[in-house]
């Protein structure tokens, strides 16, 4: 079943999507896009479990979270020409209870508007975690 | 006054008679002509930045980096050369920003002279663009990159 649209989202994105100044569209590019939900983990929490599962250090790091609400994701899909329905579907696996996809395929262009409308929380001090 | 002096010893080894010829002058090995010219490419048209990423595009992202990335595709990375070649981005902007994606493609944003947002990602094919500006989004083969570079550019 589908999420709410008042669920909010992440992704995490590591330094092969973020060079300090700009977001890799193809970061919400194509099919099946993996996201995290905050209503099953919290924001807190996504740091530790994004960083035992997404980086690779030396060369991949985890840089940022992007955040979006599913209902604005929603609008910016309906506000496409042609419009696109977008959907988040919850799909857990082992290391991530809260990981689900957007199954519907993400244009460029699509894309090019979801990023400016992401939420970007940069990782807290280490002391803070 | 006593003088110490060591004993005499013979030498603990010797050198095999090839090896004290004398040794050819220090000389710098290069890159291949074709590979310098293309970092010098990277330098001009991308600045420090974009060439630091692309070379660590290429050397440290082994295939399956991140979730279930694939390495760096050589053909996508001709492609991105062939399209810098002819490119030209503006100059009172950020230099263009570099990502390599999850399909081992390699992926180029800027923004035009009026501020929109422009991307293109190179794959083993050609080039898939977006243009804000037009809301026009499309794919080149690798034969018209050159022509698609001067249109994002104009």
């Amino acid at each position: 079943m589908p999420l709410a649209q008042t669920e909010d989202i992440v992704r995490a994105v590591c330094t092969d999507k973020w060079d300090g100044q700009r977001l890799s569209p193809s970061l919400f590019v194509g099919e099946n896009v993996s996201v995290s939900r905050l209503a099953v983990v919290p924001l807190a929490d996504h740091w530790d479990l994004f960083r035992q599962h997404v980086e690779k250090p030396p060369e991949r790091w985890l840089e940022l979270i992007a955040e979006i609400n599913v209902g604005r994701l929603q609008a910016i899909g309906r506000s496409q020409n042609p419009a696109v329905a977008l959907t988040v579907e919850p799909k857990p696996v082992d290391w991530n209870p809260a990981h689900a996809e957007i199954p519907q395929k993400i244009t460029r262009g699509l894309a090019g508007k979801i990023l400016p409308e992401l939420a970007l929380h940069h990782p807290p001090p280490r002391d803070q975690e | 006054m006593t003088t110490l002096s060591l004993p005499t010893k013979s030498p603990a080894y010797t050198l095999e008679e090839g090896l004290r010829e004398p040794a050819d002058p220090p000389t710098i090995r290069r890159g291949a002509s074709g590979e310098w010219a293309r970092e010098e490419l990277l330098l001009r048209k991308l600045g420090p930045k974009g060439w630091g990423r692309v070379y660590q595009f290429r050397n440290y992202y082994e295939s399956g980096w991140g979730e279930k990335g694939r390495v760096l595709s050589p053909r996508a990375l001709d492609a991105f050369f062939r399209f810098l070649e002819e490119a030209t981005f503006p100059a009172d902007r950020t230099s263009p920003s570099v990502f390599l994606t999850d399909r081992g493609g390699i992926e180029l944003c800027w923004e035009d002279c009026n501020g929109k947002s422009v991307q293109v990602e190179f794959t083993g094919t050609g080039a898939e663009f977006y243009r804000a500006a037009t809301d026009e989004e499309g794919a080149v083969a690798i034969d018209g990159l050159a022509q698609l570079s001067r249109r994002l550019a104009a």
